[in-house]
């Protein structure tokens, strides 16, 4: 049966009313609150009255009439529920129609008050959605990650627990590994979780109260004053001297260690040295260094010091005739500490002492001792669990404390510290454990409380705990109130950083840059350049990552406008990314931000030579993974991989004699296939107008002694001559679905889920907002942030009120 | 030192322990020192095993090891000719010729639950998480991941109480890739073979060090023992306050948040009876090796490091399950050990070119090679009954894709070493028609001495005859 759309289309009692209409809907649905079979009735109406004949005149020629191409059908429902049941197929319709990929080229597209009725109709009626009170969806309780344990290990307890190599890697959703439903806890992990809590403790909480003071003396610290060269290593073979210098505040006895060795090459070699060390004009040390003493030993010195400054000099002294050299050994010098004054009244804190304990000695009394057990660990357990914990807890923290510190031979601090471990242990410390506010929404959604949200907020800007400024406006209601200023004051803190490296790092996939495994002979190789060593290539690798993160950062930072990542002006760059981008001038190995030349194929994010590597095979460019790169990340438009049973292409090519085919010849023929060539039209032209830039991002003028033709046409029959003006076309045409892909990405990090169905009312709120802003980068943050799934839940959450009245959770009345 | 400095010298560091350790191991392995690695009480838990519970008709304990090998095989060159024991190994199997009667090879099993199905592209994901469930895996990019009771896991929960560990899942891919990883599936599925529940995968540990570390405790030879006492002791402190903080936790949660933290709440009591097993068992082993230094920079030393830590496990009957992920599905690993500049999983779809199904096939060698060396350790490895420890066990190595350019899951590369203590019939190719590898799981189910499971993954029967 065919309808006749044409008239209902233009009928105008039918255009306007619809957004209308469906508010009105709503303001009685919240309301009346009238039944469900009453709103799916008036909702099933509006299908019918309005966006049936739009569908009738767009789809239906494949997706209706009994037809069901790529197995979907939009006129095949057997009840009204039915049609609005189907959430994740007006989900794809909306997807679909929006990034132009449907209709199909060729075809015409619906106007745009027909977008607009169809778009209306599914965030209203299909999706229920209320731009007023917009569904937050769900969050499911989150593990701290592998980096996010590190990170707020660092800031708990002021060290470095190196959860890279200590935990196994966190599985991802999503394309991030903050996503609740995939981090889960096995018994091996959790197994490890508490050896990892003994370990942090073991090392970061001192167990004296007082210390001899100790002062580092690094290697780089002492310089040649004779000779040439680093002054931490000297060769047997060549006489030299060098120097380091000490400041004593207090008179005193001390101890002075240094730790010193020899480094040779594996063979043996005969050069063996005389070396003598001299505090100011005193000789420490007189002895002989050789292949034989390779290891590090350390040497101790008793020493009666004055006041002031004292100088080390070490003086190497060749025994063997440098005739006899055969590799090299060298005298080495590791570092050396200086510790004293000795006597015990000079004693002082140890380090990180006062970052549980405060200023205070233990006390001598049991009174005293549990009275101040409960204030340490009363405020430590609130800062692990980035909130105020309950009486209960601090029971049960103080029955561990008190049970080891009255163990014979364990002291204070020590039982102290096995309740830490515990806490370190603990699921509220693992897991991030939300509060919500006490009030709900029209629809039942409550706000998270505060505490929740400055951990939100820290999470997600920060990849760590939040800082004491964060909980301490928390725990006077008033981080929402100040919202703005913070997230202000977050962004430009330096450990902002961990958003460009998590996000962009997983987002555009720098993290993978360094491990990836290029084979650069290979490839420079086959473009007969010259050849690059190991860490030449290593040194590349890092630096790529490095302009990644630098140039994300920078658009943070500066609040850039988003389209800046398909192109720009600049670039990050050191000594060799810069020889690899062909612009004059860089030298030494840190990446700065520089003007690109006029006229360099540079700019933007598409042509960063990570980029471009990380979207190559190991041995050879890719463009098939380069065009579905830009389409999944940048325009948010992935296609499906391939099916199985790829034919062999090899016949189509023989027509190609006495050499291998390009790239674009072998792609050719792959889109001459019908099987292929749905997915590959889109994703080709993408990927070969950077055909110009081979597997390590250098700029090429022939593949395999052809020249590159990177021209294209998208599929929408737009075309462009090369990577330069595609850049150009992405920005003026397809800004919005830029907008939109990114928004979607940093929704899914920040959240830590996928975005679904119902994120289209926040998705389409935020765009709307950057649009509005001109662009930047902000307006696309700050949206997130106030956004409805950022700040609620849709239940209430575990513990159920918030603030200083918060009661033990979990507490039976 | 300088940040350089640091490095060479911790590459030495590495590659002399490295070097230690693997002749170590030799060493230990040679009688009479191993009689010191036996854990004292072996024997009596051995007699004192229920109705040969996880043990062979001898009493001494049966094993099962699974290797996983990403993106199907070279089929020209994979599979043998001839059948039953009158079979000749291809190319490929060339490493095993000389443990050719220690092996099964069967052709025709597959997981038709990994085809594509309603849900489409995605067969990397499916054949790693499908290769030892049986099950279809529910299509999702992480919001409600759902697989099945792996194989291993499903016999671990069984006989894993009369060991130190009920089971060991290890892996060489410790570096996961960013994004996305295959086509709508989690990357939960991808670098996990191994499940404990349906929704809870048991991710690897990569780091060899860690595995040795857990087994025996840290710390020089002699020390061990102590360290793993005492690190069960701390242990045990602590679990008290997790569980009650947990408990209180779970009462006021929404359903979704209870999944989570019931995985907490499962691991603390899982630690809890692994502790109380640990007490029971007396004192565990302590063998005469350095623990490997970390994870080596080569593919073939970290693989050899990983079979090495199985080999020990299993010698000290420290676990009686293992698994061990050579790469995860989908794995574009390149080799240049072997002068191979691609990666696997671009190789792997060769469109029948002849150069890249050359370079598939050596990958193929390159894994089989490793296997034949863990056979090898095996077999050189006497077990408490004067068998060899290969003798006593099933070492699975198969795949969840059969040929990586068809993404087909029928005809999946399987091959089974060991005897099961006499209970299996090895050195033969076995043809065994369009068969449910799930059937086959019945049949080393069974031959664990686990009674009551009727059905597993997509088993239309038991096939017994192996």
């Amino acid at each position: 049966m065919t309808r006749s759309p044409s008239i209902r289309r233009h009928s105008p009692s039918r255009l306007a009313p619809g957004a209308f209409l469906a508010c009105l809907a709503w303001a009685l649905a919240g309301s009346l609150a009238p039944t469900v079979a009453a709103e799916g009735e008036s909702a099933a109406a509006r299908f019918r009255d309005q966006v049936e004949p739009i569908l009738a005149d767009h789809c239906y020629g494949c997706h209706g009439n009994g037809l069901k191409k790529g197995n979907v059908t939009l006129d095949d429902f057997a009840t009204d529920e039915a049609i609005l049941g189907r959430k994740e197929l007006w989900n794809s319709v909306l997807k679909n129609v929006r990034s132009g990929l449907m209709p199909p080229a060729g075809k015409p597209r619906p106007s745009s008050e027909e977008m607009k009725t169809l778009e209306e109709w599914i965030k209203r009626d299909a999706f229920a959605l209320d731009p007023a009170d917009p569904d937050p969806g769900r969050v499911t309780l989150r593990r701290l990650n592998r980096v996010e344990y590190r990170n707020t290990i660092r800031d708990l307890m002021g060290i470095d627990f190196r959860t890279d190599e200590e935990f196994p890697a966190d599985d991802t959703g999503y394309g991030f590994d903050n996503v609740g439903d995939v981090l889960s806890v096995s018994p091996l992990l959790l197994e490890k979780y508490m050896q990892a809590a003994e370990t942090i403790v073991a090392t970061a909480v001192p167990t004296v109260a007082r210390v001899v003071s100790a002062k580092t003396i690094s290697s780089s610290e002492f310089r040649l004053v004779e000779g040439q060269g680093p002054g931490d290593r000297m060769s047997t073979y060549r006489a030299a001297k060098s120097s380091a210098k000490v400041r004593v505040e207090k008179a005193g006895a001390y101890k002075l260690a240094i730790d010193l060795g020899t480094r040779g090459e594996f063979n043996f070699d005969p050069g063996r040295a005389r070396v003598t060390l001299k505090l100011d004009d005193r000789e420490l040390m007189d002895a002989e260094f050789g292949w034989g003493e390779g290891r590090k030993t350390t040497r101790e010195f008793a020493l009666d010091l004055p006041i002031g400054e004292h100088t080390l000099l070490f003086e190497v002294s060749p025994l063997t005739p440098v005739e006899k050299k055969q590799t090299n050994v060298e005298f080495r010098i590791f570092g050396g500490r200086l510790e004293g004054p000795l006597a015990e009244s000079e004693w002082v804190r140890p380090e990180n002492f006062a970052r549980f304990f405060g200023d205070r000695d233990d006390p001598k009394t049991s009174e005293g001792r549990r009275e101040f057990a409960r204030e340490v660990l009363a405020r430590f357990a609130a800062n692990a669990y980035r909130r105020p914990v309950g009486p209960r807890t601090l029971d049960r923290l103080m029955r561990i404390a008190e049970e080891a510190f009255s163990e014979p031979g364990k002291n204070f601090a020590q039982g102290v510290g096995q309740a830490m471990v515990a806490v370190i242990a603990s699921p509220r410390f693992l897991f991030r454990i939300e509060g919500a506010e006490p009030i709900a929404s029209t629809k039942g959604f409550v706000q998270v409380d505060e505490f929740a949200l400055a951990s939100r907020l820290s999470y997600f800007l920060w990849s760590t705990m939040p800082d004491d400024e964060l909980i301490a406006l928390a725990g006077r209601h008033e981080l929402r109130a100040n919202l703005q200023g913070q997230v202000k004051r977050m962004l430009a803190d330096p450990r902002s950083d961990q958003l460009v490296r998590n996000f962009t790092g997983q987002w555009l996939q720098s993290r993978d840059f360094e491990s990836f495994p290029i084979q650069a002979r290979v490839i420079l190789g086959a473009d007969k350049l010259p050849r690059m060593k190991d860490d030449e290539v290593f040194a590349l690798k890092r630096a790529m990552k490095q302009e990644t993160e630098a140039y994300f950062g920078h658009m943070l930072r500066e609040d850039r406008p988003i389209l800046e990542l398909v192109d720009g002006d600049y670039a990050f760059v050191n000594a060799s990314l810069a020889k690899l981008y062909g612009i004059p001038g860089v030298s030494g190995g840190e990446v700065r931000k520089v003007s690109l030349p006029e006229g360099s194929p540079r700019g933007g994010m598409l042509t960063q030579a990570g980029v471009l590597m990380v979207t190559s095979n190991p041995g050879r460019t890719s463009a098939v993974k380069r065009g579905n790169f830009l389409l999944e990340n940048i325009l948010g438009t992935p296609t499906p991989p391939p099916p199985p049973d790829i034919p062999a292409l090899e016949e189509a090519l023989k027509g190609i004699k006495d050499r291998e085919p390009t790239q674009r010849e072998v792609m050719a023929v792959h889109r001459a296939e019908a099987l292929c060539a749905a997915c590959h039209n889109r994703m080709d032209p993408l990927g070969l107008a950077f055909e110009n830039f081979n597997a390590l991002g250098i700029w090429r003028g022939t593949e395999k002694e052809q020249p590159i033709d990177a021209s294209g046409k998208l599929v929408t029959g737009r075309e462009f001559k090369d990577a330069r003006e595609l850049k150009q076309i992405l920005k003026a045409e397809y800004k919005l679905d830029i907008y939109r892909c990114l928004t979607e990405k940093m929704l899914t990090y920040a959240l830590g889920r996928g975005p679904e169905y119902q994120d289209v009312e926040t998705i389409d709120q935020v765009v709307d907002r950057i649009e509005r802003d001109g662009g930047k980068l902000s307006s696309l943050v700050y949206g997130l942030i106030e956004s409805s799934p950022f700040q609620r839940r849709r239940e209430p959450a575990a513990l159920a009120v918030s603030g200083p009245k918060t009661p033990e959770p979990g507490a039976r009345p | 030192m300088s940040p350089n400095d640091e490095s060479i010298a911790r590459q030495a560091r590495l590659a002399s322990s490295r070097r230690h350790f693997l002749r170590g191991l030799g060493a230990a392995i040679a009688l009479p020192a191993f009689e010191s690695v036996i854990p004292r009480g072996i024997n009596t838990a051995v007699a004192a095993a229920a109705r040969g519970l996880g043990t062979t008709s001898t009493g001494a304990p049966l094993r099962m090891a699974v290797l996983y090998v990403p993106n199907g095989v070279n089929q020209q060159t994979w599979w043998p000719t001839g059948e039953g024991s009158d079979f000749v190994l291809n190319k490929t199997m060339e490493p095993l010729e000389a443990l050719k009667d220690k092996l099964q090879v069967f052709g025709g099993l597959d997981h038709l639950n990994a085809t594509g199905g309603k849900d489409g592209p995605g067969d990397h994901a499916r054949a790693s998480s499908t290769f030892l469930t049986g099950v279809r895996i529910k299509k999702t990019a992480g919001a409600d991941i759902h697989a099945g009771v792996s194989v291993d896991q499903l016999i671990a929960q069984k006989i894993g109480h009369q060991t130190r560990f009920p089971s060991l899942e290890l892996t060489c891919d410790g570096v996961r890739k960013s994004g996305g990883c295959d086509s709508g599936y989690s990357c939960a599925y991808d670098f996990n073979m191994s499940w404990r529940t349906p929704t809870s995968p048991t991710a690897p540990e990569p780091n060899p060090r860690l595995v040795f570390e857990r087994l025996f405790g840290t710390g020089a030879p002699g020390e061990r023992r102590k360290n793993f006492a005492k690190r069960l002791g701390q242990q045990k402190s602590i679990l008290d306050f997790v569980l009650d903080d947990a408990r209180d936790l779970q009462g006021s949660m929404a359903t979704r948040d209870k999944a989570k933290l019931d995985e907490y709440l499962t691991s603390v009591r899982e630690i809890e009876s692994r502790i109380q097993r640990a007490e029971s068992l007396g004192e565990g082993a302590d063998p005469a090796v350095d623990a490997p230094a970390g994870i080596p920079a080569a593919h073939r030393d970290h693989i050899r490091l990983m079979c090495d830590m199985m080999a020990l496990a299993f010698q000290t009957d420290s676990t009686r399950v293992a698994t061990l992920i050579f790469a995860h599905d989908g794995s574009n690993r390149a080799f240049p050990e072997i002068g191979i500049p691609e990666g696997h999983h671009f190789l792997s779809h060769h469109q029948s070119k002849a150069e890249r199904l050359e370079k598939v096939a050596q990958i193929d060698l390159f894994y089989l090679q490793e296997y034949a060396r863990f056979l090898q350790k095996l077999e050189n490895t006497p077990d408490v009954d004067g068998r060899s420890v290969l003798h006593n066990s099933m070492v699975i190595y198969g795949g969840g894709n059969g040929d990586g350019n068809r993404h087909n899951h029928d005809n999946l590369p399987f091959i089974l070493a060991g005897a099961g203590g006499g209970s299996l019939t090895p050195g033969r190719f076995v043809q065994a028609g369009a068969k449910p590898m799930s059937n086959l799981f019945l049949g080393i189910i069974d031959r664990f001495g686990i009674d009551g499971v009727e059905r597993f993954g997509d088993s239309t029967g038991r096939y017994d005859a192996i």
